[in-house]
């Protein structure tokens, strides 16, 4: 990690000279190009003092880790629906939309295509 | 760095200057360093670490990408140099991959990951980038970047909670500067999210708790204002809207607001508002136009006498146009009409607005010009051309240098369907003033509907860069007004490739306007402009559901659409078609009148080959000294062959995607997507396009002639799919409820039997049901008595068109030529409904006219 941090921070300026900055400014006749240079300009990151962060970092992570639990959970219920290949077949090539949405929304609907369908055309 | 193979101090320092002169955009030198470090096969797995950033960055050339392949293929094994697509707006997926896979060589490279986040946000891949933001917090807790972006995150993943959460923990820790803008930036984003999250009780203790640390009063106070609303406070939100009145007398949204807060039961209390207003702010236009909205009989009469005497007097242009909206209420239109002949007669007679008011307010001869000014538009939105013009011209009697008359008095000739005549009164315009850039457009514009598309840039080219052709100045400004007259224009000549690369020009540019943003999503989150960020946001992702987008995805389904039912043969056989029926002195003029053509369209030829080469050369020239300057080179648009599409159904399903997702409000979107489905038999997604058109409007005629096709289409299939048909049986019923076809047009008919466009529609059908029906469906489209509704120019060219190409059969040329004369005297300006002789009539005129003009310029010059 240090390095990458010596190299936002040293790094030396002569390769800098080439750079064809009036070039550009002249493409476009206007004094808000510059300005807009400006926008993508490296900036150095700010930092800030860091009390309290580890509590907040608990708060965080605890959350997370029961969002990637109830995702799984949802993502289990769906693998387990037997689905017909025929059926998925038949939505992929009827509504043209990707094998993997198509087989999702049979999943979804418990392997029934004429349901399935009918969500697909509202 | 954790890396598994440490660089040596040399190459060190090399990677090093790649990393700045990649910060500083530097990119040729950052790669000749990569190039440097990459020839050396050992430190080849350093590659994916700064070379998969060079890979999508738009700016970089071809020799990026050769260059990024390569680091890529040895950073990851297996991955096939073909996969690679080169079109830029997939290449971010790529890039999304190619970090990916540094990663897993470097999983705590923070820089890595920071482009990995501003890859996901622009993809908009939120449950990505909420990853990515969370292991930078986790890496980098002391910089406050890292607290806002994962904020962000959960904000727009909408669980404002958490988002407000992250931010009070991040918040705690700043200390506060008087007038820091940041921070009372920080402080309105909360604000924002809250309220975004329906707390409007906690968003009014926070606003008030941190009142003091915000700098942007504005914000404060309009907050306020609609968070007293959501919490029913009225006293409160009175005050506020009262004090923003202060601000801003003008704001039209600060009334509509004080009227809600207020809640005025009857029109004295209401009219009481606006009243209290126009004491307290004399000068402002608003409370004085506003109560003309619901206000009626005397009481209105009363109020627009006040404002129109004020405005004639000072002569102020637009007047008309503020009023313009009252004219949906005929009641309003009369009295208005009244009113203004009144002080026409009156100011004729004795200078005055009314014969009755005290002689020394004698009023100017300007009163009476600029009331001239306003019949001439009042009569022209009636459609009374005649009255419009008479107006107009007395006007232009009393002064003839006003260009506003001009620019009216083309107005008036357009909307009477005589563009040419238009064309002529705007020229003069614009050579009044050739410094007035409105008037130079105005014109330009005219002139594209003239289909005078070389006049029209000429036009433009007083404005636009020198040296360089207006055409290609104009798009690069992404100048798109001009591009889809232009489309128009092209398209009323047939000249579908050219009008398909405007369509094509017009959506690049939208698909420029997106890459854009990405330069924003660093530079937001650095300024804490987070507002206006997560508005941008929203901004880029409904994007093409603007009006440009739409005309032009629309037009270009049109054309793919005609190019899949006719598609462009190689030579024009239409000149030929009448070979056979001439005389032998006629068939030897029509010889050599064709060798002459011949020979112009060589010459014409040679010439464009010519041109061509010479842009090749400089566009060469143009590349080599500055290879830098634009992105990735987009494949040229070559009106030749976009009229020749291999797949034009496929094509038009591009155009309609983003309509199909942003524009799902509009009837076209969804009747376009049911032609270009019918077209290719897939009977789901023609349900689909019906069942949504279906809810926006049930009765709209083009949806009919939708309905009642899938209906036959649907009767007279024997091998649809169970399940399929199962899926047609169940929602069908509540469209047509399983009627056949003709039932289906006969009610139709009975239910609109007096509107033209569902004649129309009504009409096509049944001759496409029925051919025998031929004149009787003839008589029903062409119906134009007194009675008859939606009867325009603009209609019935449609019907004229739907006869013209087949809709009705063939052999119908006597019904053709008497629509056409019936319409004729009907809109008398109207050049379409004149006969092809008197077209060319007007059209040698104009050229003639024209050529004198350019010999007088060239004489004085």
């Amino acid at each position: 990690m240090a390095d990458d941090d010596n190299i936002e921070v040293d790094g030396d300026n002569h390769v800098n000279q080439e750079e064809p900055k009036g070039k550009r400014a002249a493409k476009h006749d206007d004094v808000g190009t510059a300005d807009l240079e400006k926008v993508t300009d490296y900036v150095e990151e700010e930092e800030i003092s860091s009390q309290s962060i580890s509590d907040a970092m608990k708060v965080m992570s605890d959350r997370k880790a029961k969002e990637a639990h109830d995702r799984q959970i949802r993502e289990k219920e769906l693998a387990k629906v037997k689905i017909n290949k025929e059926d998925v077949d038949l939505i992929e090539n009827e509504m043209e939309i990707s094998r993997v949405l198509a087989e999702r929304k049979l999943r979804e609907h418990k392997g029934n295509v004429v349901d399935a369908l009918v969500e697909l055309t509202n | 760095m954790p890396t598994s193979n440490p660089l040596p101090p040399k190459e060190n320092a090399l990677f090093k200057k790649i990393l700045k002169c990649y910060e500083q955009k530097q990119y040729k030198n950052g790669l000749k360093f990569a190039k440097q470090i990459l020839s050396n096969p050992k430190y080849s797995e350093h590659g994916g670490k700064f070379v998969a950033r060079l890979f999508w960055f738009p700016h970089s050339n071809n020799f990026a990408e050769t260059l990024a392949m390569k680091g890529l293929t040895l950073n990851c094994v297996g991955r096939k140099e073909d996969a690679y697509d080169h079109r830029s707006d997939r290449k971010y997926d790529e890039a999304i991959k190619a970090y990916r896979n540094a990663l897993k060589w470097d999983k705590d490279n923070l820089q890595i990951l920071r482009d990995l986040s501003l890859l996901q946000i622009q993809m908009r891949d939120m449950e990505g980038y909420k990853d990515t933001r969370y292991q930078l917090l986790v890496l980098r807790p002391a910089q406050r970047a890292s607290w806002i972006g994962y904020a962000m995150a959960y904000h727009l993943l909408k669980d404002y909670d958490m988002a407000m959460q992250v931010l009070e923990e991040f918040r705690k820790t700043q200390t506060v500067k008087p007038f820091d803008y940041e921070h009372s930036e920080l402080i309105l984003y909360q604000n924002m999210i809250l309220f975004e999250a329906g707390k409007y009780k906690e968003a009014l203790q926070h606003l008030e708790s941190y009142d003091k640390q915000i700098v942007d009063r504005l914000a404060v106070q309009e907050t306020k204002a609609k968070l007293y609303m959501k919490l029913n406070r009225k006293e409160e939100c009175i005050k506020v809207y009262q004090e923003l009145l202060e601000r801003n007398p003008e704001c039209w949204s600060y009334y509509h607001n004080l009227e809600e807060a207020v809640k005025p039961a009857t029109v004295e209390e209401r009219m009481k508002l606006y009243d209290d207003a126009a004491e307290k702010f004399p000068r402002a236009q608003a409370p004085r136009r506003l109560p003309l909205n619901f206000l009626t009989g005397e009481a209105f009469r009363k109020q627009a006498d006040l404002l129109m005497r004020k405005s004639l007097h000072k002569g102020v242009p637009p007047l008309f146009v503020s009023l313009r909206s009252l004219y949906a209420c005929p009641a309003k239109v009369k009295l208005l009409e009244e009113m203004v002949l009144g002080y026409v007669e009156s100011l004729k007679a004795h200078k005055l607005f009314h014969p009755d008011d005290p002689e020394d307010e004698q009023e100017l001869p300007t009163a009476l010009l600029w009331t001239y000014f306003y019949l001439a538009q009042h009569y022209d939105h009636l459609r009374q051309t005649d009255k419009a013009l008479e107006y107009v011209n007395m006007a232009l009697e009393h002064t003839v240098t006003l260009i506003e008359l001009f620019v009216i008095k083309a107005r008036i000739y357009k909307h009477a369907g005589d563009i040419n005549e238009a064309v002529k009164c705007l020229d003069e315009a614009q050579s009044l003033d050739t410094a007035d850039r409105y008037i130079n457009t105005k014109c330009a514009k005219y002139m594209l509907r003239a289909q005078m598309v070389k006049e029209a840039e000429d036009m433009c080219s007083k404005f636009t860069r020198e040296g360089v052709s207006a055409m290609e100045n104009l798009n690069e400004m992404q100048c798109m007004w001009f591009q889809t007259e232009c489309m128009r224009s092209y398209e009323q000549m047939s000249k579908w490739g050219d009008a398909l690369k405007k369509c094509h020009e017009i959506n690049r540019h939208f698909t420029e306007i997106i890459e854009d943003q990405f330069d924003f999503h660093t530079y937001c989150m650095r300024k804490m402009t987070l507002r206006s960020y997560v508005g941008l946001l929203r901004l880029e992702d409904q994007l093409r559901s603007h009006d440009f987008y739409r005309t032009a995805a629309e037009s270009a389904i049109q054309m793919y659409l005609r190019l899949h039912d006719h598609p462009v043969s190689d030579e024009d056989h239409t000149e030929s078609a009448d070979q056979e029926n001439m005389t032998p002195s006629e068939l030897k003029k029509w010889k050599s009148k064709m060798r002459r053509k011949a020979k112009q369209e060589a010459e014409k030829q040679e010439r464009i080959k010519m041109e061509e080469q010479r842009k090749e050369q400089l566009a060469r020239q143009k590349a080599q000294s500055d290879p830098e300057a634009d992105g990735p080179k987009e494949e040229e648009l070559v009106p030749s062959k976009l009229q020749k599409p291999e797949r034009p159904l496929e094509e038009a399903i591009t155009f309609l995607q983003p309509l199909q997702l942003l524009s799902a409000q509009c009837m076209e979107t969804h009747t376009l997507a049911f032609e270009i489905y019918f077209r290719k038999g897939k009977v789901l997604l023609m349900l689909q396009s019906l069942k949504r058109a279906f809810a926006i409007d049930p009765s709209h005629p083009t949806l009919h002639t939708c309905l009642v096709r899938f209906q036959k289409l649907v009767k007279d299939s024997t091998s649809l799919k169970p399940t399929i048909a199962a899926v047609l049986k169940k929602e069908m019923q509540s469209l047509v409820q399983d009627k056949d076809p003709a039932t289906l047009n006969k009610e139709f008919l009975e239910q609109n039997p007096l509107s033209l466009p569902h004649l129309l529609a009504g009409a096509k059908m049944s001759f496409y049901l029925d051919a025998s029906s031929q004149e009787k469906s003839i008589s029903l489209a062409t119906k134009l008595s007194a009675d008859v509704q939606g009867v325009t120019i603009k209609m019935c060219s449609e019907v004229l068109n739907s006869l013209r190409c087949g809709d009705f059969g063939s052999k119908i040329d006597s019904e053709v030529e008497s629509y056409r004369a019936a319409c004729h005297s009907r809109f008398p300006y109207a050049s379409c409904f004149m006969t092809t002789v008197q077209q060319n009539h007007i059209k040698q005129n104009a050229v003639s006219e024209n050529n004198i003009d350019n010999n007088a310029i060239e004489q004085n010059s």
